[in-house]
């Protein structure tokens, strides 16, 4: 019985192609102007070129910066973006982009946010979503249109888009975030020069817990208000007032609310995405025009990989459950797990390069390596931590130091609390390797946080 | 219908965001419109929560601004200006005519307007960030052959980032202390006619003044005024950038360049000839301690005339934010630990040259000390505060 459903579903379910391809058109726009913001504020020097050492994942080690040419990568970028909200050769474009973006955000983890991974994870989903279909220059061109598409494919998206919150809800439920009201409460404290609320509402504790926890009640219900057409008006005015809000709150948080309050109109119904594409009509004087209408079969090969695909979407963000101790303090499976704004951590480490005979040493003045940025950043992850131990181990050792021993000091305060020493000082780094393993040397969290 | 509906809620709200955002970042004209609307707002809403929650007791980030302009910055700027006119004065009567006692009073002019500078080094900021002051008044290892040879040639322009090392009071202390074997070879240099020792040495006191001149009118001269009013939370406003440069200066200017260089921390092995006051030789841990004076003072907020005179501060602002229910303050530990500092930096020889060359081990755990203040500035207190300390201008997640 269920399978049969099952199968029918995936075969047989039909759905208007009319909300992928307004999607298609938001998202590309979405990301040509985030890509020429980014260029226009100098990042691209600020963060990838000016930097003389580039913090890797694991695995992608073999991912360089090179110099001028990623001028070259950003332009492709943009331009497969824009070929995107046209729908010129969106295969082609989709599959550029998501390669292109990737290589940008594998340059350097330093600047790793959940919403370029979303951008990432997104873009790759799309290239197996049927999504240049319908109201895109590949119409034209090729004189075919698609009446209909299998159905399976914009639930896909629905369901990220789902998961994404749920995840970024459930992460919430901790008992820093619940009942301390952090990292909100020292965040808030400190916007009070906002406009009319910063000296008053922004300083009063129990807006920090309300906030707090209207947050939570938010990611974790706002999917199946959405999913619910009875529901869905109210859901989508609460996903614009809570982005919209986060946008005052917190400046520096770019393009990420207008991307993701695009993203959510994929969950209106068809009549609401065709009368937008009625409207771009007029707007740009473009006739519906005569064109050989088909339907779309499904494709066996993309079903399996978006199924592959949403099944690690499911499982990586509970990884951490795989490690002992404390997940905000050791980040064993923190990053790609949608953890947004979860946590007010800060580090300081200094690196002592150890001559093992002799016993001389000396320390490192991070400054020489690292951007502020860099600096910031390594000081309290442990995987920078250890991949910087290295690359300074092979520095010193190439100017023909001996013996040679990478420790480090390192201290980290989490959400107000003290801090704390963060790494053992005797382990010498220089001899640990990097892995999916759990990292011993790192010092156990002394406070305890409740929680998922 | 639907349609229309949303994207006006689209674009209203895209309106507010844009509003809320820019006005957040043009700052200078909305500290007292957030006085007002709090004095307004608090009165209006406490029927509301004043039954469970206490409104916050409120901290005034102009007054603690004030304070530190009015109170330690100026000040100590006035008053080490006048120590380097009395330096310039003493220069001039020692290059007239030039003798054993006046090279003494001289020595005596430089050590006190040395340790005057102490307390201005770290404010780093408005004219003093743009001309570089502090690079040209306390640059060390002074670059002996570049001295050297502008006395030679006669030729130099000390505006010049070549010369930063062959300026300031390293220079000085070269000049009146290292250029011969004993004080009598170092007079002899300036007797001879048209010495181009005297010129050099006038020269470069006299640019230390007038540097300290133009920080100083831009201080009375406006600059207090703008300095006083950016009170927000952001990378221009003046509690970030002072914070950011008290720390700065702790780290660096304090840490490394008083003890951590000399001590050999960033070398491997002690680097005697980067002590401050290297050929003046006795006088480096007054200067340090001196240093470490500044740094307490402007932690607990003192005013420089009158250090029992106390008004807002960092320890003050950390208070505030910590509140009532913490079991130890932060602050009670910085205080603690600057206290330690001094101590240990005391306990050391007069001579740092000495002392690192002797006992470089007692040099190490005096930095491990001031190292410790790092932490709790750097990490603790900039997390409470919730300042940021890199400024790169970079997205968030």
């Amino acid at each position: 019985m269920t399978k049969n459903w099952f199968l029918n579903y995936i075969n047989k379910k039909k759905a208007d192609p009319a909300p992928l391809a307004v999607f298609r058109i938001g998202f590309g726009l979405m990301m040509a102007i985030s890509i020429i913001r980014f260029w226009s504020y100098g990042w691209i020097e600020l963060l990838y070129l000016n930097p003389k050492f580039h913090f890797k994942y694991f695995g992608f080690e073999w991912v360089k910066v090179y110099g001028n040419i990623t001028y070259l990568i950003f332009l492709l970028c943009l331009i497969s973006a824009i070929f995107v909200a046209l729908g010129y050769r969106y295969k082609l474009s989709i599959v550029t982009f998501f390669l292109t973006f990737t290589y940008i955000e594998l340059m350097d983890k330093t600047t790793y946010l959940n919403h370029y991974y979303f951008i990432s994870s997104l873009s790759f989903l799309m290239c197996f979503l049927p999504a240049g279909k319908y109201f895109s220059l590949d119409n034209y061109f090729s004189k075919k249109n698609y009446k209909s598409i299998p159905k399976w494919s914009i639930d896909s998206l629905k369901l990220f888009i789902c998961l994404i919150y749920f995840f970024a809800g459930i992460a919430k439920l901790n008992s820093d975030w619940l009942f301390e009201a952090q990292p909100i409460s020292i965040w808030f404290k400190s916007k009070y020069d906002l406009p009319v609320i910063g000296e008053n509402l922004m300083q009063f504790p129990w807006f920090h817990y309300l906030v707090s926890w209207c947050g939570m009640l938010y990611d974790i219900f706002i999917p199946f208000l959405l999913l619910y057409s009875r529901t869905r008006i109210l859901a989508f005015i609460f996903v614009i007032i809570f982005h919209v809000l986060t946008k005052i709150f917190f400046p520096p948080i770019g393009m990420f609310p207008f991307i993701m309050i695009v993203s959510a109109l994929i969950f209106f119904s068809p009549k609401f995405h065709n009368k937008i594409i009625s409207k771009l009509r007029r707007l740009l004087f473009v006739k519906s025009s005569n064109l050989k209408e088909l339907n779309l079969k499904s494709s066996n090969y993309a079903l399996l990989i978006v199924a592959l695909f949403l099944t690690l979407q499911t499982l990586l963000p509970l990884r951490h459950l795989l490690y002992p101790g404390e997940l905000f303090w050791n980040e064993e499976g923190y990053r790609f797990s949608w953890r947004v704004m979860l946590m007010e951590k800060r580090g300081y480490s200094t690196f002592k390069i150890e001559d093992s005979v002799t016993k001389k040493f000396f320390y490192v003045d991070n400054q020489d390596f690292l951007t502020p940025f860099q600096e910031k950043q390594m000081s309290f992850q442990p995987d920078f931590i250890l991949e910087y131990a290295h690359f300074l181990g092979d520095h010193f050792k190439n100017q023909g130091h001996k013996n040679l021993k990478v420790y480090v000091d390192s201290f980290v305060a989490l959400n107000g609390r003290p801090s704390q020493r963060f790494v053992d000082p005797t382990a010498d780094l220089y001899q640990i390797e990097e892995s999916f393993k759990h990292k011993n040397w790192i010092i156990p969290f002394k406070h305890e946080i409740k929680g998922f | 219908m639907r349609l229309k509906f949303l994207l006006k809620i689209i674009l209203i709200m895209l309106f507010i965001s844009c509003a809320g955002s820019d006005s957040s970042e043009s700052t200078s004209i909305n500290s007292p419109v957030i006085i007002n609307n709090n004095a307004s707002s608090t009165t209006s809403s406490s029927t509301t929560s004043s039954s469970t929650t206490t409104v916050p007791a409120e901290f005034d980030r102009g007054a603690m601004l004030t304070f530190w302009a009015d109170k330690i910055i100026i000040p100590s700027l006035e008053s080490f200006n006048e120590s380097l006119f009395q330096l310039l004065e003493a220069t001039n009567s020692f290059i007239d005519n030039p003798d054993q006692e006046k090279l003494s009073q001289l020595r005596e002019k430089w050590l006190i307007s040395y340790k005057s500078w102490q307390f201005v080094e770290m404010f780093d900021i408005g004219k003093a960030e743009e001309i570089y002051f502090k690079n040209r008044l306390n640059l060390y290892p002074v670059n002996r052959d570049r001295v050297d040879s502008n006395i030679d040639s006669g030729s130099y322009d000390l505006d010049k980032a070549e010369n930063f090392t062959s300026q300031g009071f390293a220079a000085i202390d070269y000049l009146l202390f290292g250029i011969g074997e004993n004080d009598d070879s170092i007079v002899s240099k300036y007797l001879v006619s048209d010495s181009s020792h005297s010129k050099y040495l006038k020269d470069v006191v006299s640019k230390a003044v007038e540097l300290t001149n133009i920080v100083k009118v831009d201080w009375e001269e406006g600059y207090r005024n703008t300095f006083v009013e950016l009170t927000d939370n952001t990378a221009t406003s003046s509690i970030n950038k002072l914070t950011n440069d008290f720390i700065f200066y702790y780290e660096k200017g304090f840490r490394a360049n008083k003890i951590g260089i000399p001590a050999g921390v960033f070398s491997g092995s002690p680097l005697p000839d980067r002590v401050e006051a290297y050929y003046g030789r006795v006088y480096s841990r007054a200067l340090a301690i001196e240093a470490a004076n500044a740094v307490d003072n402007f932690f607990n907020g003192r005013s420089y005339s009158d250090n029992e005179d106390v008004g807002l501060s960092l320890k003050s602002y950390l208070d505030f934010v910590e509140g009532d229910g913490v079991s130890s303050k932060l602050s009670d530990e910085i205080d603690a630990q600057i206290a330690a500092s001094i101590e240990s930096i005391g306990s050391l020889k007069q001579n740092f040259v000495d002392q690192v060359n002797e006992n470089n081990i007692e040099m190490l755990k005096t930095y491990d000390v001031i190292q410790a203040g790092v932490v709790m500035l750097k990490v603790d207190m900039l997390q409470k505060l919730n300042i940021s300390v890199d400024y790169v201008d970079a997205d968030g997640d």
